[in-house]
Parts: structure tokens; C-alpha cells; sequence
């Protein structure tokens, strides 16, 4: 059985090995996460209002929502300065991450450590000088700056507690935290500029990948004003919308022997009953589920945008606009949308620090709701940076964890990064691209999602 | 089990706790021979590394002994180390090292029988209880 | 003088670590003066198979608890390759918060179970890719494993200690950019050391030496409180020490160095750099440290306050578990860190 390996993946926040079968007439690619996470047996026996400081080990991300669901568990509404600042921590964190991504991007072309020759690095296409990705680094710097100033360190936010957050800005950081937002949003919009002409629409460098795309699938995002949970199905079924505590009613997991990730799927089967016939991408991939016609979800950035009609800040609407003039309307499921949605998100979040890191946003009596009662069950959602993500808790009367579960986009994207790790090679093969080009389009093709 | 014969290491304060143990030596009261003695001056001088260091280095078992309260030779000392029982008590509970493995008894510089009555009383408990072995329990 | 070769790498853990080197002083690129970054698979795709042809590495940064064969593996074979291994981060310095897994009483993990050395994958179906590498019967550190040359501890490592650690073992002193700002908190063996351009002692910990009330920026006033409180509770956001108001703050049995991050933050201290020189055993210095503060001389008083005391394992060993805690870890491979 020949077969091809890459591992571990670049890009990934897991450490993921690639398998590829390519003996037979059908190539069947495997995507595996070869560590587990196990949040669960962490937080287990642990005080309930510790973990926000222990789940940030998933994503920065992680800890806001695990605050929002202590205060549903206490039973506390933070004040307003408090959610704002919590807003404020999360819009740094999309800067950040939406920018480490593109920067990833770039460096696939132009490598940073450019001394040293590596694979997939085109040295021909010249497309920007190198500094530009210091500056891109700057940038990052400057957001991470804003993250620590709001969270205490980048990476593993402190801030977010039970009923608020855990302290006051002083006052020096409210003028800094203005500049930044400014340089911020300054870049967004000259990096709008270069990405659309050198990458996206006339751009060249993403050529090839418009195939690189994944049948539609049902994208799983927050409503914004109510907090509940939506599945949108593209093909224009509407769902209602369900509070947070439904949601592992509707998802469910599923384990394969050969990836530690479980796949969120939607349980029940789908009502789409084409046959697949073999060789068709990805059906290899169906067999692994249990029931006939598995529904699939997937969360991020592009579900985001295909479920919203008009953005909010003027800024993003407009590179939204481009995109759908380019690209045609939304939905849209393949790579150059995602990395165009980056874009879009990104501009979004500069606007929104911009209206954020205002004194006024960010001043008020209190920091945090003292608590004067202690539930025992949890729950709540989040759009992060990367998708939607999800945690419950249930504890005992002392306040001590007994049950953790937690949708984070690992899993909730598991299904999908399969199913485009197989296009990737189908297509890339088909065109008898070597396998170190074929690596490299997995690998661009997945760090969008 | 009945070979096993534990290792208790046992602190003893030098103003009545090991007083009693020499008295109870030289008086030949029948004691299991399990206990190496450690001459601390105050009961309240045993930290509780000195406690898990010798759990990590072997020992079965620990006593700490020290004078009655108000009684101590220093005034307040042995209030310290009774301060420290429960906390250094559940820690280890925690960890695996089952409550009769740890005492902090109060033996009187007169009190040569009781002190050899603990002695044989922690032998036989830990003897029922084994070798240490630390895990995680609740 | 050549570059030196360079290696970063994550075992179990998360990207904060990695991230946090690719933020350096939003210099990243510059680090290609003085290195060749020859394996980081995270930023620039290397895959093992590169790593075989290399002869061998300078420094090798490497982050993560080991948790299956595979980070072992990997382990090793960075280990055999490389001249200097640096545990970045708490993970691998002292096992992380992923050691905290080894309380976890089930015996599975995220679906797989622990600690088999055939956990069932390896009975190779058909068609179906190579099996999983099996889980270890306990989460370890770096140091349990390999001899790891040197620490960089936090969670993670605070940018100045990083950028000491590049510039000590990488660039020895040949570099761009001004050191004093890092070598400020830096115990004097090594800031001597860093200054002059040559090696820091084998074993050196990149992080201060004394515990971190030393450079916290809250007020120690008299040390008794009556009742325990958790953070969910009211307390002064700023201003008086935390041991004090009645949390529990590790600063006192934690390495210093990170200037009181959390606790400036209004959060208490939970030891992410490590136990603090002479210390035996954090937890124990822990009990020692609270129970001194207890305002009462009556048994049954003392008792009630402790009972509100919850996960004290979990709490005083939360990154330090698999290596610091005297009964329930490990021995190290290296003898000289303790």
C-alpha cells in the first residue's frame, strides 16, 4: 500500500500528520490530529472560576467565553465598562489572529528567514519587498500591544472574571490604546489595498485555487443581538435559531480510530440524498459515519459572512462588495473566498477597536457583579476569531467542575479540513503537480479555515 | 501482609515530646520498633516540606509531637504547627497518603506511656494500611 | 562567524509559546542574521524527513509536554541532533497545565486510552492510515525525558527572558539590537553572562531568582486573614496583597522575574514560572506560607477555615505538576535541576 505522509503540517494549531493512499484508482487522503487536548480531564475537579485561566490554553479566545459562562452560572450581569472591555479583547485578538494568518500567507511566497532556501518558497514572484512583512510584524506587535494592555499577556488573557472583568486601565493606557486602533485601522486599509491587488480578484498569486473549493455546507455562527446559535443551510432553508444549552442537542461527535479530533457533525441525517458515487471527493470520508447521510457543519470567518447580509462598518461592507463582484454572491465555500473573508474581518475589527478603545467605552464605577448565589450548570457561545466555540460546565455545590464540554473549532472544522485536504491533493494530483507542490496546497488551502 | 513492617519517622520536640520517648525507652515500655526519631527543638520548627520530603524519601508514616498547648517552651510554637495539621492534612489526603499516615499529637514531657501507645497505635494502623504509595485520590 | 542552526518546536501544548518567538520585538526576520532556522515545522513547514538530513543543530527551542510516543520521539531525536536544548515555556520546563491531566482519574483522554502501549490502532486495517502514537501513562515534562540545557519558564515566556535566551545561546552577543532592558531581571550569573557573549551555566533558568512578591507591585501590609476567598468573591482589584485579602496567591513559592503580571491584572499569582529557589516543594511552602496567616489559636476554628479550601493540588502543582510535586512526580534527567 503506497502511501504518502506529511507531518507534522504547517500552519496548524494541532500537530497534524497528512496520510494520502495513492495505490488505487482513488487517492483517499487522511487528515489526523496526532495529540489529543483532553480539556475535560484538566478542568475536572477544579474550581469552576479557575477556568477561564486554564482553558486559554485552547485559544485566547476560550477565555472570554469561558467568563461568559460563569456569568451565567452565577448568575451575575457584568456592567457595561466590563462587556466592553471584554469586546475590546476580542476585536484585538481577530486583529491579531486574521493578521498571522495573512501573514502566514505571504510568507508561503517570500520566506522571512529568506537566507535560507525552503520548499514552497517561489523565489520568482517578487511581489513586495521583504519589510513588508516586518511591518506586517509591527502591526501584529501593535494588537498584541492593545491585547496586553486589555488582558494582561497576549497569548493567555487574565482579565476576564466572573461578573466582569479583573481590573481597571490606568489611565495612560487610554490614549495608547486610541493610537493603536488608528495604526491599526490604517494598515487594514493599505493591506485591503495590496491584497486585492496582488492576491485576490486581478491578483495572480492565487490562481490556482479556484477549484479549491468544498461542496456547500451548513455554516454554524451566533446571532449577533440575541446570543442564540444558527445553523444556515445554503441551500436557503431557513433554521430557527436555538439558545446556546440546545446546542450538543443538535451537534454531535463523532470518533474515528485514526484522528484524536472528534467530527462534529449535525446529528440526524440530511435530507439531501443524492447518491455519492466512489471517487467522488470525500465519499471514502462519509463511510466513517455512523447512519446514512451524515449533515456536516463548519464555523469561521466564511460562515460568518455567508450568513450576514450587510456589515456594520462601512469599511468591511465595502471590501465585501468587492468580493462579491469578483467573486460573484455569497455563499461561498472555497479558498480564495476564505482568505478574502480574512480580509474583510479584519478591516471589521480595526473599525470596531477604532469605536472601542474611546475613554468613554472603557471607563465606568465597576469592573465586575459580585456574585451572591452559585448555580451549577453553564452555558455559552462565542464567534473567536477562528469560529464559533462553545462551553458548558457543571459543577457541584462547592463550585467544583464534575463535567466540561467544549465545541472548539478543532472539531467543529475537522470535517471540513478533510474534506479539502482531499480536493487538494484530487486536484493538485489530477494536474501532476509534484507531491511537495501538493503539500503546499494543503497547506495554503487549509490555514484560511 | 503481615511482613510489612512500615517506616514512621517521627519529629519530636525536645522540651516534651522526646523526653517522653526517652522516659518511655529507659522505663522499657514495650514499643514496635518501626520509629526513627528526629530531635527538633519546637514541634512548630517542623515545616511541612520536612513532612513531604519524608513521605518522598520513604517514610510510611509521620508523627510531629510537641507540648499541650499553652505549655510550649517557646510560647507559641506549637500553635504554629497547629495551624499547619489541617491544611498539610488534606494536601496530602489530596495526594494519595491516607489520613492515619499523618498525626500531630500533643505528648507531655511526663507522659512516657502515652507517647508508646501512639507509637504502637500508628504501627498497627499503618501496617493495615501498607506501603505508601501515592496517587490521586478524591 | 557561521550562523548558528536553530530548531523550534512544539510538542503537547498550544502555539503560545512558537507565537510568542515569531513576535520577538516584531523582528522576527532579523533573526536570520545570526541563525538559519533549519526546523520549525509550525512557520515553515519542516518536516521530519528534513530534519535527517540535517548533521546536527545548534539550539533547539522546544515547547510542549511530552503526552504520546510521538512527542518522545520527538524528543529524542531533537535531543540527539541538537548541541543545546532549551525548554521554552512552562510545558516543557515542568509539565504545564496539560500535566494536569495526571489527575485526571479516568483513564482516557480526549477518547484515547492512556497509557497502553497498543492502544488497539495499531491492528492495522486495510486501507486505513497508520495508527495513532500511543498516549504515555502520564504527562512529563521536557527534563524527564532529555537533559534539557536550559529553562525559559512562564506561560508563556514573557518577551524580554526570550529575547535574552536568543541572544545568549544564539547570537552570543553579536546582535543588532541593545540587551540591558533583558538582563535587568536577570539572576547575575547569567546577565554577566549574556552581557560578555559567552554561555550561561548548564541548567540556567531564564527568569529571576527571587520570589515574585519581589517585584509585585501590590502592598504588604500585616499577613492574617479569617476566611478563605475564592476569586469569584469581592475583593480589591488593586492595591493590597492578595495573600492578604484572603486568595490564593502563589507569588510567594514562585520564581520571580515576570514583574507580578497577574497580580497587577488583579489575579492571583498561580506559578507559572516555577517553584522559587530552595524550595522543596511548592505545595508544602503553600501550606506553610497560608496556614501562618490564619488569625486563630482554637482547633475547631482552624479546622472551619480549611474546609473552605478547594483543589489544593490542582492549585498550588497547576503548571508544575509532573516535575515540582515531591510525591507525585517524576525524577529528572537532569540532577542539577531540582
Amino acid at each position: 500500500m503506497n502511501n504518502v505522509t506529511f507531518e507534522p503540517l504547517r500552519w496548524q494549531e494541532d500537530p497534524v500528520r497528512i496520510t494520502v493512499f495513492h495505490d488505487t484508482e482513488y487517492r483517499r487522503a487522511y487528515y489526523q490530529v496526532t495529540a489529543p487536548r483532553d480539556p475535560e480531564g484538566i478542568c475536572r475537579g477544579r474550581p469552576v472560576e479557575e477556568l477561564p485561566r486554564i482553558l486559554t490554553l485552547l485559544s485566547p479566545s476560550h477565555h472570554l467565553v469561558s467568563a461568559m459562562v460563569l456569568d451565567k452560572l452565577f448568575g451575575v450581569d457584568p456592567p457595561p465598562m466590563a462587556l466592553n472591555m471584554r469586546e475590546a479583547l476580542l476585536q484585538a485578538q481577530f486583529f491579531s489572529h486574521h493578521l498571522r494568518k495573512l501573514y502566514f500567507l505571504l510568507s508561503s511566497w517570500h520566506d522571512p528567514f529568506s537566507d535560507y532556501g525552503r520548499h514552497g518558497s517561489r523565489k520568482e514572484l517578487k511581489m513586495f519587498p521583504l519589510h513588508f512583512l516586518d511591518e506586517i510584524m509591527h502591526h501584529q506587535a501593535l494588537s498584541q500591544e492593545a491585547a496586553t494592555i486589555l488582558g494582561g499577556r497576549p497569548n493567555h488573557p487574565l482579565c476576564a472574571v466572573t461578573g466582569g472583568v479583573s481590573r481597571f486601565l490606568k489611565e495612560e493606557y487610554y490614549q495608547r490604546l486610541s493610537e493603536i486602533a488608528q495604526f491599526c485601522l490604517k494598515f487594514a486599509i493599505r493591506l485591503g489595498g495590496f491584497f486585492r491587488d496582488e492576491i485576490f480578484g486581478d491578483g495572480k498569486a492565487l490562481e490556482g485555487f479556484d477549484a479549491y473549493q468544498i461542496e456547500p455546507m451548513v455554516g454554524l455562527t451566533s446571532a449577533e443581538k440575541s446570543g442564540h446559535v444558527v445553523l444556515n443551510d445554503p441551500v436557503g432553508k431557513t433554521n430557527d435559531p436555538f439558545s446556546p444549552d440546545m446546542l450538543f442537542k443538535k451537534i454531535g461527535l463523532h470518533q474515528a480510530s485514526w484522528t484524536c479530533e472528534p467530527f462534529a457533525h449535525i446529528k440526524g441525517a440530511s435530507e439531501n440524498t443524492t447518491e455519492k458515487t466512489p471517487g467522488e471527493s470525500g465519499n471514502m470520508f462519509y463511510a466513517e459515519f455512523p447512519g446514512s447521510n451524515p449533515q456536516f457543519f463548519f464555523v469561521g470567518p466564511l460562515a460568518r459572512l455567508n450568513s450576514q447580509d450587510t456589515l456594520l462598518s462601512p469599511l468591511a461592507e465595502e471590501e465585501r462588495q468587492r468580493l462579491i463582484e469578483v467573486l460573484g454572491p455569497f455563499p461561498h465555500f472555497g479558498v480564495v473566498a476564505a482568505y478574502w473573508a480574512l480580509l474583510v474581518e479584519l478591516l471589521q475589527s480595526a473599525e470596531k477597536m477604532t469605536e472601542l478603545y474611546v475613554t468613554e467605552k472603557l471607563t465606568g464605577p465597576a469592573i465586575r457583579t459580585i456574585p451572591s448565589e452559585m448555580g451549577q450548570v453553564g452555558h455559552a457561545v462565542l464567534e473567536s476569531p477562528q469560529g464559533l466555540i462553545y462551553h458548558h460546565y457543571r459543577t457541584d455545590q462547592k463550585g467544583i467542575v464534575e463535567e466540561v464540554e467544549v465545541l472548539g473549532t478543532g472539531s467543529a472544522n475537522n470535517v471540513l479540513r478533510c474534506l479539502l485536504t482531499q480536493k487538494a491533493v484530487d486536484i493538485s494530483q489530477a494536474r501532476g503537480e509534484t507531491w511537495k507542490e501538493t503539500q503546499n496546497r494543503i497547506e495554503i488551502s487549509l490555514l484560511p479555515f | 501482609m503481615s511482613d510489612f513492617e512500615p517506616k514512621i519517622i517521627a519529629f519530636l520536640c525536645n522540651w516534651c515530646a522526646y523526653v517522653a520517648a526517652d522516659t518511655a525507652g529507659i522505663a522499657r515500655y514495650k514499643q514496635k520498633p518501626n520509629v526513627r526519631v528526629i530531635r527538633v527543638l519546637c514541634s512548630g520548627m517542623v515545616d511541612p516540606s520536612y513532612v513531604l520530603k519524608a513521605f518522598a524519601a520513604g517514610a510510611d508514616a509521620v508523627l510531629v509531637g510537641g507540648c499541650h498547648p499553652g505549655d510550649c517552651h517557646y510560647i507559641s510554637g506549637n500553635f504554629k504547627a497547629m495551624r499547619r495539621a489541617p491544611l498539610l492534612k488534606k494536601l496530602l489526603t489530596e495526594m494519595g497518603v491516607a489520613s492515619g499516615r499523618f498525626r500531630l499529637e500533643w505528648i507531655a514531657a511526663s507522659d512516657a506511656p502515652q507517647y508508646a501507645e501512639i507509637i504502637n497505635e500508628m504501627c498497627e494502623e499503618v501496617a493495615g494500611l501498607g506501603p505508601l504509595s501515592p496517587s490521586i485520590t478524591e | 562567524m557561521p550562523n548558528k542552526k536553530i530548531a523550534i518546536f512544539t510538542a503537547t501544548g498550544c502555539r503560545a509559546c512558537e507565537n510568542a518567538i515569531l513576535d520577538i520585538h516584531y523582528q522576527v526576520s532579523s533573526l536570520a542574521h545570526c541563525a538559519d532556522i533549519i526546523f520549525w515545522p509550525y512557520v515553515a513547514g519542516s518536516q521530519w524527513s528534513d530534519l535527517e538530513k540535517q548533521e546536527n543543530i545548534d539550539v533547539c527551542f522546544f515547547a510542549g509536554a511530552i503526552r504520546t510516543a510521538g512527542d518522545r520521539e520527538a524528543a529524542l531525536k531533537l535531543r540527539e541532533k541538537s548541541r543545546m536544548m532549551v525548554a521554552c515555556g512552562a510545558c516543557a520546563a515542568f509539565g504545564g497545565i496539560p500535566g494536569l491531566s495526571n489527575l485526571n482519574r479516568s483513564g482516557m483522554v480526549g477518547g484515547q486510552p492512556q497509557g497502553t502501549t497498543d492502544n488497539g490502532q495499531q491492528t492495522h486495517e486495510e486501507g486505513k492510515p497508520r495508527g495513532l502514537p500511543p498516549l504515555e501513562s502520564r504527562v512529563s515534562a521536557l527534563s524527564q525525558i532529555v537533559k534539557a540545557d536550559y529553562f525559559v519558564p512562564g506561560c508563556p515566556p514573557p518577551q524580554n527572558f526570550l529575547w535574552a535566551a536568543i541572544q545568549s545561546l544564539v547570537c552570543e552577543g553579536i546582535s543588532p539590537a541593545r540587551l540591558t532592558f533583558a538582563a535587568s531581571r536577570l539572576p547575575e550569573a547569567i546577565s554577566q553572562a549574556v552581557s560578555a557573549g559567552i554561555l550561561p551555566p548548564k541548567g540556567s533558568i531564564f527568569a529571576g531568582e527571587k520570589a515574585v512578591c519581589a517585584t509585585c507591585s501590590r502592598v504588604k501590609e500585616e499577613k492574617r486573614f479569617e476566611t478563605y476567598k475564592r476569586s469569584y468573591q469581592d475583593y480589591e482589584a488593586s492595591g493590597r496583597c492578595l495573600l492578604e485579602q484572603g486568595l490564593l496567591c502563589q507569588g510567594i513559592t514562585t520564581r520571580g522575574g515576570c514583574g507580578g503580571l497577574c497580580t497587577a491584572m488583579g489575579q492571583p499569582c498561580r506559578g507559572c514560572f516555577g517553584k522559587a529557589e530552595n524550595i522543596f516543594d511548592p505545595g508544602a511552602k503553600m501550606v506553610s506560607a497560608i496556614s501562618s496567616t490564619f488569625d486563630s489559636e482554637d482547633a475547631q476554628e482552624i479546622e472551619a477555615i480549611v474546609d473552605g479550601f478547594v483543589d489544593l493540588l490542582g492549585t498550588f502543582y497547576r503548571y508544575t505538576l509532573p516535575t515540582q510535586c515531591a510525591l507525585l512526580s517524576a525524577p529528572s534527567k537532569d540532577l542539577k535541576h531540582e
